[in-house]
């Protein structure tokens, strides 16, 4: 398995049978291959439907039936369509249970950081639903690989960039450790097969407490 | 009574140097795209366009920025589409801000209805913060609401709208179809003058009432765009070159 196979993997273990759930592009909607068994989900897109299935055949695929990322879909028995409005209105009011969110950064006051870079000396490349996601969604947690390509540590003492979302992070995953975020502080609950607590700390920036129940990823 | 049905370029003769337009669609599907490719045969210039993403990369919309044709776009995003990054990180696009979608849609439904703007509670602490929005009319306003902070996100409204819808009666009664109904309907009354683009005209009485998505008293202008089948295969085709959709060997 590859670091993104890992993370998706670990992340489906937070998905709850009847659970409506919207989930982010690349790693987090590959968590989706790896629900435990038992376990269904209602998808949440946020363009417009309650209850998404898979991608459709060439010669099936329908051009007024798309996801959030504007991907041919398919609309299984029991699925709904909704207006813009009142989809985002769901996102905001909190409808949806849980979500699965990439991140630039995420800090352990649970502020998450994932719409924005400076490009040119401009923020780029916008926001989209991600606000109102992080607004109303009762379980947010975030996927990402633990350090960047400099090694640099993206679980912060506290972000900097433009926050997507304040105080509302519930879980963090990346390939190497699994923490919750409470308050002010996170609560390291796993660690990937092979690496020690020290390992861990040296390669995260935000202060950390080992959880009483701590254990080794299951991967 | 008169029928609203006519050709693209008679309905587009609204559509001038520096029109503000409403277009709907989310990231091009259920876009009205036989429209938007005549707005780019047109060259029309100095264009503020306000939709809910920029659109797809090669395709509709970004066809729009390619050409310089748009001052201003009022967006919830400019990524996705690398035209709209391009001329937006060269400077050629003014995005003044980015709205949450949520908040963008709320605020086309304010204009839609007639009320001044919306309240909104998202990203108050975040798109408030001083520095982040540098080219600002005037700074976001904050108001306490029985507790709750709220933004003042006054209301969008645009001098010609754009939809894309399933079918049309000759009155301009229109049903959608599926997902692509998305902000369309919202769309089609926030414009002065409405134009929508459909898969099929049918006579008057074929649409039942109850499935009617927005109201004839709404459009001004129905067009013929690609049928069912050819909008089909356009998508097709766009999926496949993206990666998005597969041909089984």
């Amino acid at each position: 398995m590859n670091i993104r196979e890992i993370i998706a993997k670990r992340a489906a273990l937070e998905l709850n049978d009847g659970e409506v759930a919207n989930l982010g592009f690349g790693m987090p909607t590959q968590a989706v291959n790896y629900l435990p068994e038992g376990v269904s989900l209602i998808m949440h897109t946020e363009n417009g439907a309650f209850g998404i299935g898979p991608k459709p055949k060439y010669e099936e695929a329908n051009s007024d039936v798309s996801n959030a990322g504007s991907e041919p879909v398919t609309l299984p028995p029991g699925a709904a369509i909704m207006s813009l409005g009142t989809s985002l209105g769901a996102m905001r009011n909190g409808y949806i249970d849980v979500t699965i969110l990439g991140a630039l950064e995420v800090d352990q006051k649970g502020n998450i950081a994932n719409w924005a870079v400076k490009r040119k000396g401009l923020w780029w490349p916008g926001i989209g639903g991600a606000m109102d996601l992080t607004h109303g969604t009762k379980k947010i947690v975030v996927t990402l690989t633990h350090t960047d390509k400099y090694g640099n540590s993206k679980i912060k003492k506290e972000v900097n960039l433009p926050k997507t979302g304040i105080n509302c992070v519930k879980t963090i995953i990346t390939e190497k450790a699994v923490f919750d975020v409470g308050d002010d502080i996170l609560i390291l609950r796993e660690i990937a097969p092979g690496l020690t607590i020290e390992e861990i700390k040296e390669i995260t920036e935000a202060d950390f407490i080992v959880s009483e129940d701590f254990k080794e990823m299951e991967i | 009574m008169k029928s609203k049905v006519m050709s693209i370029d008679d309905a587009l003769s609204v559509v001038k140097d520096g029109t503000r337009l409403m277009l709907g669609g989310f990231i091009d599907v259920g876009s009205p795209i036989m429209c938007i490719e005549k707005i780019v045969e047109k060259g029309v210039k100095d264009l503020t366009l306000i939709a809910v993403t920029p659109g797809m990369t090669g395709f509709g919309k970004s066809m729009l920025y390619k050409n310089k044709q748009v001052k201003e776009l009022i967006s919830s995003h400019v990524g996705t589409s690398a035209e709209s990054t391009k001329e937006y990180l060269e400077g050629e696009l003014l995005m003044k801000e980015f709205f949450p979608m949520g908040t963008w849609i709320e605020k086309v439904r304010a204009g839609a209805m007639g009320l001044g703007g919306v309240l909104v509670p998202v990203g108050v602490g975040i798109l408030d913060q001083p520095g982040l929005f540098e080219n600002l009319d005037k700074p976001k306003k904050v108001i306490d609401v029985d507790g709750i902070k709220c933004f003042v996100e006054p209301a969008l409204t645009a001098e010609v709208a754009i939809v894309k819808a399933w079918r049309a009666d000759e009155l301009g009664n229109l049903e959608y179809r599926s997902t692509s109904l998305n902000d369309n309907a919202d769309v089609a009354m926030a414009g002065k003058y409405t134009i929508a683009e459909v898969n099929e005209i049918v006579p008057v009485g074929t649409i039942s009432p109850e499935k009617v998505g927005t109201p004839g008293v709404f459009v001004n202008a129905i067009v013929q765009g690609q049928t069912v089948e050819q909008q089909d295969k356009t998508y097709r085709e766009l999926w496949l070159s993206q990666g998005k959709l597969n041909i089984e060997e």
